[in-house]
């Protein structure tokens, strides 16, 4: 709940892939989920009071293949934020991103990297 | 002592937590009875933080027998402090060492320690943890660390003894550990706050309550989970430099305008946990900041690796006078004390700048980064440098020629620099300049240990059953002042040794 009003209040302009979903904001490419209504595809229940568990995004999206996307080479090689210097592959995908807010990615608490494809 | 004071003291809350209450605030967080209580889990060893104390002990538990020990760890990622560290390991008489003949062993290393530590700090636990430190680096090569083959010499010490891992990182040291960690069968759980202990009737520590699954500020997320632990519990938690008020209480300049280097989780609340349980605290007010940080960066950033390597060949400048102001390898105190003293003529801060020789600067790849992500410039002339940071350029040129002159003699007769490791390093053009501010980060006070990793009682002296700490929690080892590249061995070997003595190894 607190997390949809932040997302509503908040001032910073979210990509175009979190969009307003009915009452909520959501991705579009998770529309599907939306128009049917089928929250329990991350939260587990149909009426979430509660956050989804970190394994969730991991149903359908693999870390793996994540990794090989966003991967960067020569002296930028441990900064793809998928398989990481400090971490490896084991931050939790919500660390960086919300499927119903505008988030940061958790290197910006200490480094300027560009992350220029990345969805808030 | 009889053991009706001893659980009045320590604030018993009977029973609560049996039926699986959620407690709302973290000031609730005291210990409660194992009397006929629910268990959730049951382990034999339970590590609470995973950095390189929690992660040592893991695996040396599994090395001596242990069949079930949990990492317990709040956050969503692994690693604390120790995974954002700068990857400097001290330690005596190692193979590098041997190999570029340098003389040194546990006794030197110890009476450097001692010297940084002002008379208060704990001799006998630097001597264990000296004459285990090479241990501890072989389990983490063992692991698959890799460390660049050769040595520092940073401030304080009196010979090189530094290894770095060729990450410059301490996660080129957490990676492996964990990975091996889930490689012998230590288990892992993050999103686990640690918020009490559970205690026998003999007060002794029967298991610690978690909360679960947590997120990190939201205090009343998860729910409370009783883990029984047989063999004992770690706990392995990291100092408390994010926590405003605590470092605050003990020392009132450090305000939240102060920068810290520290990871979000370094908040002490399981260190207040065992002095309400009777722990000694020790120290808490000596509260080190980083000389070698900038203003320019978030946290630890890329100027401190930077500054560490550089500072043994280059001069630290004062933008007011143009003059050198430090030994720029003196112990962290003395700097941080020196730079903080650097103020414009109304008082207001004014970070000094460090000057190197751009041909000795580039020798160290966090050169490449300091540029690349502008928290660091590159210079033809002192007049461009003087120009860009307001200083007054003839004193700049004096200094230099002055500075050069002692590396010449090899004798600084402005502050007395070992200038062992500056030898034939002139500063000369291209420069590369990066400003200096200290910030908060590390905390040499936190409870007492002995030897055995054990926790002390302030009231009986003796060892509180069934409660074991080691790392930056733990107080007084260091002194005043902690040495860099002295905490990694200290966390690892103290890890280690909490694991033996809980495995009666
Ligand atoms: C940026 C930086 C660079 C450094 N560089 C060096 C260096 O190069 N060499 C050196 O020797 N030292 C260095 N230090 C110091 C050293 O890294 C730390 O002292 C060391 O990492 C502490 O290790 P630890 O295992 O005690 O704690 P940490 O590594 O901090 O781990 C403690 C863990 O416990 C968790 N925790 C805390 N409270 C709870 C709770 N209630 N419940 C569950 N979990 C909890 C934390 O989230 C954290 O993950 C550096 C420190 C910093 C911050």
């Amino acid at each position: 709940m607190m997390a949809m009003l932040l997302a509503f209040s908040s001032t910073v302009v979210a990509g175009e892939t979190l969009v307003a979903q009915g009452k909520i904001l959501g991705r579009s490419y998770h529309q599907q989920l939306y128009t049917q209504h089928k929250c329990a595809a991350c939260h587990g229940v149909d009426k979430p009071s509660s956050r989804a568990p970190d394994n969730s995004c991991l149903k359908c999206h693999s870390v793996d293949k994540l990794a090989q996307q966003t991967a960067r080479q020569g002296d930028e090689l441990w900064q793809n934020p998928h398989n990481n210097l400090h971490y490896g592959k084991d931050v939790p995908c919500t660390e960086c991103h919300g499927e119903h807010v505008v988030k940061q990615p958790l290197c910006k608490d200490c480094h300027t990297f560009k992350f220029s494809n990345f969805k808030e | 002592m009889n053991k009706i004071d001893f659980l009045t003291r320590r604030n018993f809350i009977k029973g609560l937590g049996a039926t699986g209450v959620v407690f709302a605030a973290p000031s609730m967080a005291t210990a409660i009875a194992a009397d006929g209580i629910h268990w959730d889990e049951q382990v034999e060893m339970a590590i609470i933080g995973s950095g390189f104390a929690g992660l040592a002990a893991g695996i040396e538990a599994i090395k001596h027998g242990c069949k079930a020990v949990t990492i317990y760890e709040k956050m969503a990622v692994y690693g604390g402090n120790s995974a954002i560290n700068g990857g400097l390991f001290a330690a005596p008489n190692t193979p590098l060492q041997q190999q570029k003949g340098i003389n040194d062993s546990v006794d030197i290393m110890v009476a450097d320690q001692l010297k940084s530590g002002r008379g208060v700090a704990d001799e006998k636990l630097l001597r264990h943890i000296a004459s285990h430190a090479r241990d501890a680096l072989q389990m983490t090569i063992d692991a698959g660390a890799e460390y660049y083959p050769y040595l520092q010499q940073l401030g304080g010490h009196s010979v090189p003894r530094t290894y770095q891992t060729k990450v410059s990182c301490g996660a080129g040291i957490t990676q492996p550990l964990l990975h091996e960690c889930r490689k012998v069968g230590v288990t892992l759980q993050n999103r686990s706050k640690f918020e009490g202990f559970i205690l026998t009737k003999e007060g002794a520590v029967a298991g610690i309550r978690i909360r679960y699954p947590y997120y990190f500020e939201d205090e009343n997320s998860g729910n409370i989970v009783n883990i029984r632990a047989s063999k004992g519990v770690l706990v392995a938690t990291g100092g408390f430099a994010q926590n405003v008020n605590l470092r605050m209480a003990q020392d009132p300049t450090l305000t939240a305008e102060v920068g810290c280097t520290n990871a979000k989780g370094a908040t002490g609340e399981a260190m207040l946990e065992m002095f309400r349980l009777g722990a000694v605290p020790v120290h808490l007010a000596y509260i080190q900041s980083g000389p070698w940080a900038s203003p320019d960066e978030g946290g630890f950033g890329y100027v401190s690796n930077y500054a560490i390597f550089n500072f043994p060949h280059s001069i630290a400048v004062n933008c007011l006078t143009g003059k050198r102001f430090m030994n720029e390898i003196a112990d962290r105190k003395t700097r941080a004390d020196a730079e903080l003293a650097c103020r414009d003529a109304a008082g207001k801060p004014l970070p000094p700048i460090m000057i190197t020789s751009y041909a000795h600067a580039k020798e160290h790849p966090t050169c490449e980064k300091v540029l690349k992500y502008g928290v660091g410039w590159k210079f033809d002339s002192l007049q461009a440098i003087a120009k860009r940071f307001n200083i007054p350029l003839q004193p700049l040129q004096q200094q230099v020629d002055e500075y050069n002159a002692y590396v010449k003699a090899g004798d600084d007769k402005q502050f007395g620099k070992s200038m062992a490791k500056a030898k034939d390093m002139y500063i000369a053009a291209p420069y590369t300049v990066v400003r200096l501010w200290p910030k908060v980060h590390y905390c040499q006070g936190g409870v007492q240990v002995n030897a055995n990793a054990e926790v002390l009682d302030s009231n009986t002296g003796k060892a509180i059953k069934g409660l074991y700490a080691a790392g930056e929690v733990c107080g007084g080892i260091h002194g005043v002042s902690r040495l860099g590249s002295c905490s990694i061995p200290e966390c690892m070997v103290m890890g280690m040794t909490a694991a033996r003595s809980m495995m009666g190894a």
